[in-house]
């Protein structure tokens, strides 16, 4: 009986507390740009949400012996020393609706061009737990982007991770938002994830998506250049979550991030501000671990539903042996290398053909592309290969068999040029390459 | 029992302030709350706290809860129940299925000494004509295979597996470390449609998985290899893939504990963490174990600690390069860093040496006619140079391999040769046998066919 009356005084405490706002509270002791010391905060858990006045929210970062750390991801008016930091008993955690398909929004479920929040928004957890092991299945659905050096040659699947990795300017984005927009018509849902990106580079995005009819299957979570860096930290692991949320349900999601280096050099600032030891290039010890565990994510699930993920990385001068970008090369299922050098060609999309990879290959083709990619991508690849050897040999003194190899390898080269948003159908692409070369049967 | 309670938190490690002094390192401990159960392996103790490394995510926990020592440690099952098994680093088993039977060990056991250690063996042939022909393996041999990302490693792993393991007729234990989870399943799943499932034991640390489940995956596949050796007796493949990784979680881990860190932050125990692992990997009176050991080229350098670290336990390596793999040359390997132990006169006899030696020879004058002939032309090569040139481009050619495992990506069969074949063809081609023929047939084939 004892027991009884205890525990309901015990509920009704905690009702109170809850109603009445009469949370456990701490005071600011340092401020190091959007990272706080805190005092107090006894019971505080590891990535408690905390609100600082009515100021600034954040999360906790790290429980020492004596005080917590707090790391902002808004803030309203500048945080003092001495200010009152109060914490909310609930992990920290974005936000979704699922209206808001069609719209700009951030972490918080605001919605960015009416800046109003979603009235039905519901929690989505930052971290969730590795999709296990044994409820994966193998990747086997093909995914058309409607560009031929990508569907014949290094194809895409549904729950394939796909790097797309380029110097500045050489259309990294476009062949994402190609891929998005020759989803019409199809059941694929798409969340386009901008990381550091500019408003105005992320409202060209929108009306791009807009006129080509993509918005109304595509999501854009952005994470503007000048918020703070938790918040773009965290947020291609919540959008990540909310397509794991669509993905439970069945569904078909194909997640572009935009860019996976910008999150990286984010993460690096937070982490030496944190006062963190620096690993490789500074990087901190775990930015392998924190792409991977977000990369993993993507896959073919066993009820059905898929995370396709198309993570986009930026290299300087088309070096892609640097250290983030082999860590993500590591993770992913193959890439696709742009090269500035072929867009100064003229080459468009600027696919590097040697060096963009497909592990899945032939796995995820629709048969009659399979058997006429695995030629054709021979074929040019030897065409390269011939090509830088005898670039300067007189093309009359060849012999016949080799002249004709330059030549088919030159005429494949020309037809894989591609405009933006000109998809291709696999019909048009078997039908444009199919007599150019001998399919080995 | 109860030992201690929490002062602080961060991401990979957890500060226990202690009341008992019946804690050791490597012990597990664990806390409770809400019905939630977080395990913690003790990485350090300090007077009277204790520094513990969590197995999974810390968000939510809090400071001030009671922390309780789990007996025996990280253990995994140490019976025949292992076959046909797939175990997460921290020795649960990953599949729906139950283990009846409870014999289960610790997965940190002492090194062999000297006198257990047996280095002598069988040659094993894998079928594939630049291992055999460059690198050829023994029993008991520890074989990396080295590369950057994305150039095929795991492609010839999968083959090794599909090569060996299927002619070796003896169980196998394949331990994922850091590497994709899809590749893991559909290594299962391979295995168990093509019923060989009952021969093979596996342990998954896998990329998305916490530090310490990728730091641990490798002593709990060693465990399930030592019990094949040790108590059945048998010669065991053991394939780690990828053994890279597990020192890339020891560095984050490291980074937390706030240890100091080597050049291109390693943990400062690198040495001493990888000589317990590969010390561990040898073979006894009572089996040997043989291993192929996938292992990740960081940022394409070849010369980083943490590669040469592992190297230096090795009988043999096969190294992938990115060249080759953008000339669509596979396996792409780099046939100046592809050697193994074996190449000597003694071992694989007199001819198999002087054609590898030969070979190379021709490669690397290839190397630095591919620059004349880029600017002069070829019309401009002497008599003997010329002959060179394209006899290396039909080695080079002839050394790529259709694989069994990724037919379904070139659309051609795979091709297991006979290492005579491989010499014949070798000794063949160098002797201008093929001077005629257009370069292209030599690509993807299998051996040459006699006529």
């Amino acid at each position: 009986m004892k027991g009884y009356i205890d525990g309901v005084i015990y509920d009704k405490i905690e009702t109170i507390k809850k109603k009445k706002n009469v949370y456990e509270l701490g005071r600011v002791l340092r401020v190091h740009d959007y990272i706080l010391e805190v005092s107090g905060l006894e019971s505080a858990s590891f990535f408690e949400r905390v609100f600082v006045t009515d100021k600034a929210e954040g999360y906790i970062n790290h429980i020492g012996r004596n005080s917590v750390t707090v790391v902002l991801v808004k803030r309203s008016a500048p945080v003092y020393v001495g200010d009152e930091v109060m914490a909310t008993g609930e992990l920290f955690c974005a936000y979704y609706s699922f209206d808001a398909i069609g719209h700009i929004v951030d972490i918080f479920a605001e919605d960015k061009m009416r800046n109003q929040f979603f009235s039905n928004r519901q929690k989505i957890d930052i971290e969730t737990p590795p999709i296990p092991i044994m409820e994966r299945t193998s990747v086997n659905r093909p995914l058309h982007t409607g560009i031929s050096g990508i569907d014949l040659l290094y194809p895409i699947g549904r729950g394939q991770r796909q790097l797309i990795i380029g110097d500045k300017k050489t259309g990294k984005t476009q062949i994402a938002l190609d891929t998005i927009v020759n989803q019409r018509g199809g059941d694929m849902l798409c969340i386009y994830i901008a990381i550091g990106k500019t408003k105005k580079e992320v409202k060209e995005v929108y009306s791009e998506l807009f006129r080509h009819g993509a918005m109304a299957y595509t999501l854009i979570l952005a994470a503007f250049q000048d918020e703070c860096a938790p918040v773009l930290r965290n947020t291609p692991q919540a959008g990540i979550s909310i397509a794991e949320q669509y993905m439970m349900q069945g569904r078909d999601v194909l997640v572009v991030i935009d860019d996976l280096k910008q999150h990286a050099d984010n993460y690096r600032e937070l982490s030496l501000l944190s006062g963190k030891v620096p690993g490789r290039d500074a990087y901190p010890s775990d930015i392998f671990f924190a792409h991977a565990s977000m990369l993993e994510k993507g896959c073919q699930h066993q009820n059905g539903g898929s995370i396709t993920i198309l993570p986009i990385v930026e290299t300087k001068n088309g070096d892609i042996t640097d250290y983030i970008s082999t860590n993500i090369i590591s993770i992913t299922d193959g890439q696709i290398v742009l090269s500035a050098k072929n867009f100064e060609k003229g080459q468009k999309p600027a696919i590097d053909f040697g060096l963009s990879v497909s592990r899945l290959g032939g796995a995820v083709q629709a048969a009659e592309l399979r058997k006429l990619g695995a030629t054709v991508r021979r074929e040019l690849l030897s065409y390269f290969e011939t090509r830088v050897v005898f670039e300067l040999a007189n093309m009359d003194e060849m012999g016949a068999e080799l002249r004709d190899k330059m030549g088919r390898g030159k005429e494949i080269l020309t037809r894989m040029n591609q405009y933006k948003f000109e998809a291709r159908t696999p019909q048009e692409m078997v039908s444009l390459f199919e007599e150019l070369v001998v399919v080995r049967q | 029992m109860r030992i201690g309670k929490i002062i602080s938190i961060s991401n990979l490690r957890v500060d226990i302030l202690l009341d008992s002094k019946e804690i050791n390192i490597r012990d597990i401990v664990w806390t409770e709350q809400d019905g939630r159960r977080d395990r913690f392996e003790v990485a350090q103790i300090d007077g009277g706290v204790a520094l513990a490394i969590p197995l999974n995510s810390v968000n939510g926990l809090k400071k001030g809860l009671d922390v309780y020592l789990q007996k025996g440690g990280l253990q995994i099952e140490y019976s025949d129940q292992i076959l046909g098994r797939v175990f997460s680093a921290f020795g649960e088993p990953l599949d729906d299925q139950t283990i009846e039977s409870s014999g289960t060990k610790n997965i940190y056991l002492k090194n062999l000494t000297l006198s257990e250690i047996e280095i002598d063996g069988d040659i094993l042939w894998t079928g594939i004509k630049v291992l055999d022909f460059f690198a050829p393996m023994q029993k008991g041999f520890k074989m990396g295979l080295l590369g950057g990302a994305g150039v095929g490693k795991t492609v010839l792993i999968k083959e090794l597996i599909n090569n060996v393991y299927k002619g070796f007729g003896s169980n196998s234990v394949f331990v994922g470390i850091g590497e994709r989870s899809r590749e893991g399943k559909e290594l299962y799943d391979e295995m168990l449609e093509s019923e060989l499932l009952d021969k093979l034991s596996i342990a998954f640390g896998q990329m998305g998985e916490s530090p310490m489940a990728r730091s641990r995956a490798v002593y709990s596949g060693l465990t399930l290899a030592e019990y094949l050796r040790d108590e059945k007796k048998q010669d065991v493949l053991l394939f780690i893939d990828n053994m890279y990784r597990m020192i890339q979680a020891n560095s984050e881990i490291s980074a937390e504990l706030g240890h100091m860190l080597i050049d291109n932050g390693y943990s400062t125990t690198l040495l001493s963490d990888v000589s317990e692992v590969e010390e561990r990997i040898n073979s006894t009176k009572d089996g040997s174990v043989t291993s192929f050991q996938a292992i990740y080229i960081p940022a394409d350098d070849l010369t980083d600690a943490a590669v040469n670290a592992i190297l230096s336990h090795l009988d043999g390596q096969v190294v992938l390069d990115r060249k080759m793999a953008e000339k669509g040359l596979y396996p792409a390997i780099d046939v100046f860093h592809t050697t193994s132990r074996l190449v000597t006169v003694e071992k694989v006899g007199q001819r198999h040496y002087s054609l590898v030696n030969e070979v190379i020879r021709h490669l690397s004058h290839y190397q630095e006619l591919e620059k004349i002939v880029a600017v002069l032309g070829i019309e401009e090569l002497s008599e003997e140079n010329y002959n060179i040139f394209y006899r290396s481009r039909k080695l080079r050619n002839y050394f790529t391999q259709p694989m069994f495992v990724s037919e379904q990506f070139t659309g051609i069969p795979g091709k297991f040769v006979n290492v005579a074949d491989v010499l014949d063809d070798v000794e063949a081609i160098l002797s201008g046998k093929y001077d005629d023929e257009d370069e292209s047939i030599f690509s993807y084939v299998g051996a040459i066919p006699k006529t």
